[in-house]
């Protein structure tokens, strides 16, 4: 509780979190929300400054772009958590057993994070949509695969420090199994790490997913996607620098947010800074 | 402040009619930038335009087509027809060497069309010579088993360019040529894959030697990038100015744009062999489903026409359809008739950067095919790979559509026929990459190439052209026209219809 108390004094957090769940709202409600269908168009309504009618204006095909971008949040959020959870979901298993029981396995694990770490995320996520071609699922595959090292690597160094506490001492001189201790005794400890290290890659992950839909690799057209509209807009940025300007914004926001939040939850969640912000 | 600007026109006036006192200067590297890396620079293997125009600097043709769509002579300064048409003398320019020093004469034509005749797939443009004879050093017979009308048109070509017998002869069994050495004004010095071709003034040019030192070919695959490297002066011109930006580019002092008629129709072929696109109402249901006027208005800004042929109006043999209107309900209507069901998924394949707003157009036939209740989903591909891509044998061709364009360069119907409808060219043998077959076409267009006279060709044509439109193997879209642009420093430079930005007699102020 006193968590949450810190962390609604952080005015910056806040601020990070009404902008997420504006996006939330946007993306639950998209159909209801836009003004809009997202894919109806008309040639000859092409490239629109904003206007009433159309409050961002349109887009190539003169399909309404306000529109287009908040069912692009859908895409965006979708892409972000899945991803996440991917790595969430191999991540944490994995540098647990590795912290926990150390030894050649532990070795082998710390060895081929390593190496994947030694590629920028966004060139290995590349690299995978470039094996299973591109798409929208693909690439949340690929950016949940980049993300995994870094849970390897973060929830390891938590549970290296935690096995040696005296709880899970007790917990094994009681007999307890081994996984049952990692299960009920260690990650509940590293839960604050996690869910710091997950809103930040929250960002990164729209980020990236953006980026591979701008170089053509991400969500394939017609799908109202942010990054692959701004990578269409590059056509057109000199006659209609709206259509880049607003799913750029839209991106810029949505990572805004979850950096903010995330830092915010970091120093919430810090035992260190208790009551002092 | 209009005085200043009158004083500063008045200053850029004399500077101007300084530079025109001077004439042309010599020297300097011009820079022009285009979409795509060559395929190939081998005469055997190239099949497209960017291709063409590198290699068109540097190895001749015997004949070629001036900008005014003209043939004249080049390798051979005249030819003539023997009384029953079945055989074409050529005489050759005299005192010709090739870079390399041989000399160029009626031996290194023969070995040059032989190895033309021996790669089946050139083989469209000469199939009807039966023999190619050396009369003597420089008078080269080619004799043919049947009058075959666009022969001249064909040897204009700019793929049937002479290369040095010596580099045929030395090149290893299944390679291709790679810098090839002719007898052009200028000579292969560099390529480096994907991003530039660079080639040099040939100072024993047999005709008016280049004033330029060089000229560089960037490959720059982004219209938006290209225009923006032409903006900050770091290339002299460059081909396909997106149409939206033209009229801005038109205004910016320094830079001109130059708009040409290109002989280039662009279609969306249907895979003709695979269901449901056997079904000739479904491929007539799809080409009323867009809108091909809004296409040409809305996405190309005017720049070029909607297609009621398969080849445009400057072709010989030309004969105007009626389009397919844009009726989406008549396309449903149809579709429910094929029994094709809401919500059917195809695959439509498209290069992006190769074709006046390629991707942008796709986009829209998408959104049209959505109309009327189909999916489309888009793939594109590096050109390359489209192209290979799309020259499988019939049985492993698994998309259902493409977008192509072809540059019908000889200006007769019988390149932009045959060659893409005739059952004879499926790929990989040819250009009919989509498999259409109508005995009845394959008839007319064997006819029309060995019949003389020009009138009966082209009824033949017009019959042919007829069948193929109620066929609608395409979805037919619209011949485009070039916006290219250059700074106006440059002067000289010949924007050919072909496609080709010809640097020969190009100087920089």
């Amino acid at each position: 509780m006193s968590t949450l108390r810190r962390l609604a004094r952080h005015r910056l957090a806040l601020f990070g979190a009404a902008v997420i769940l504006l996006f939330a709202v946007c993306a639950i409600f998209a159909p209801y929300i836009a003004p809009h269908d997202p894919y109806a168009f008309s040639l000859a309504k092409k490239l629109q400054p904003p206007s009433r009618l159309h409050l961002l204006g349109t887009d190539e095909l003169g399909r309404d772009l306000l529109s287009r971008i908040i069912h692009g949040t859908r895409v965006s959020l979708l892409m972000a958590l899945i991803s996440v959870a991917i790595g969430l979901a191999v991540g944490v298993p994995v540098g647990a057993l590795s912290g926990f029981y150390g030894g050649w396995f532990d070795l082998l694990v710390q060895r081929a994070v390593d190496i994947l770490l030694a590629f920028p995320g966004i060139l290995l996520a590349i690299v995978v949509v470039a094996i299973l071609g591109p798409g929208l699922w693909n690439a949340m595959l690929a950016v949940g695969i980049s993300f995994i090292p870094t849970y390897v690597r973060v929830v390891r160094g938590s549970v290296l420090e935690l096995r040696e506490k005296e709880f899970v001492e007790a917990a094994r001189a009681l007999g307890t199994h081994s996984l049952a201790i990692i299960r009920r005794h260690i990650l509940p400890n590293c839960l604050a790490p996690i869910i710091v290290l997950s809103t930040l890659q929250l960002a990164s992950a729209i980020l990236w997913a953006s980026g591979l839909g701008f170089l053509g690799l991400g969500a394939q057209p017609p799908t109202p996607e942010w990054g692959t509209m701004l990578g269409r807009s590059q056509l057109y940025i000199r006659v209609a620098p709206h259509v880049a300007i607003f799913p750029g914004l839209a991106i810029a926001l949505a990572v805004l947010g979850f950096n903010l939040l995330g830092d915010g939850l970091r120093d919430a969640l810090d035992p260190r800074l208790k009551g002092r912000l | 402040m209009k005085r200043i600007g009158l004083w500063v026109l008045c200053g850029l006036l004399g500077l101007s009619a300084m530079g025109l006192a001077q004439g042309p200067r010599m020297g300097g590297e011009l820079i022009i930038a285009f979409g795509t890396d060559p395929e190939s620079l081998d005469p055997n293997k190239i099949t497209s335009a960017p291709a063409g125009m590198v290699l068109t600097h540097i190895a001749e043709t015997l004949l070629t087509m001036t900008e005014d769509l003209e043939i004249a002579p080049l390798l051979a300064e005249s030819w003539e027809f023997s009384e029953d048409s079945l055989a074409l003398t050529l005489y050759l320019r005299k005192g010709v060497k090739f870079h390399d020093g041989t000399p160029f004469n009626a031996e290194a034509v023969k070995v040059n069309l032989e190895r033309f005749r021996r790669a089946s797939y050139r083989f469209l443009l000469y199939p009807r010579v039966q023999r190619i004879e050396v009369v003597d050093e420089y008078t080269v017979r080619l004799h043919l088993d049947m009058p075959f009308a666009p022969i001249i048109s064909h040897l204009s070509h700019n793929f049937v360019a002479m290369v040095s017998p010596k580099q045929i002869a030395e090149l290893p069994e299944g390679q291709d040529i790679v810098a090839p050495i002719g007898t052009g004004p200028f000579k292969f010095d560099k390529w480096v894959r994907g991003e530039y071709v660079r080639i040099v003034r040939n100072d024993e040019y047999w005709g008016p030697k280049p004033y330029v030192d060089a000229v560089v070919f960037r490959v720059v695959p982004s219209d938006a990038t290209r225009l923006v490297l032409l903006e900050t002066g770091q290339v002299h011109a460059i081909m396909r100015v997106p149409p939206l930006d033209a009229p801005r580019v038109a205004a910016t002092p320094g830079l001109e744009v130059v708009k040409v008629p290109s002989v280039r129709t662009i279609y969306i072929a249907f895979n003709y062999q695979k269901a449901p696109w056997t079904d000739r109402r479904v491929r007539q249901a799809l080409n009323y489903a867009v809108d091909k006027e809004a296409i040409v208005k809305e996405i190309l800004g005017g720049a070029g026409g909607v297609s009621d042929a398969p080849i445009m109006p400057l072709i010989f043999g030309y004969s105007p359809q009626k389009p397919y209107e844009y009726d989406p309900e008549k396309a449903k209507k149809l579709l429910a008739e094929a029994g094709i069901p809401k919500g059917f998924k195809v695959t439509l394949y498209h290069p992006t950067g190769r074709y006046m707003m390629d991707a942008a157009i796709a986009e829209a036939v998408q959104a049209y095919l959505r109309n009327v209740g189909i999916e489309a989903e888009l793939i594109t591909m590096e050109w390359a790979a489209y192209l290979s891509f799309l020259f499988k044998p019939v049985h492993e061709a698994t998309f259902d559509m493409f977008l192509l364009g072809w540059g019908t360069v000889t200006l007769d119907a019988d390149y932009g026929l045959f060659s893409l409808f005739h059952t004879s060219q499926w790929a990989p043998a040819g250009q009919n990459r989509f498999f259409y077959s109508n005995p009845a076409v394959d008839a007319l267009l064997e006819k029309a190439r060995v019949t003389p006279d020009p009138e009966a060709r082209k009824d033949l044509y017009a019959e042919a052209i007829k069948l193929i439109w109620q066929d609608a193997p395409w979805i037919f879209l619209h011949y485009e026209v070039q916006i290219n642009a250059q700074s106006t420093k440059v002067k000289g430079l010949i924007h050919h219809p072909r496609e080709y930005i010809l640097a020969h007699r190009a100087w920089l102020e």
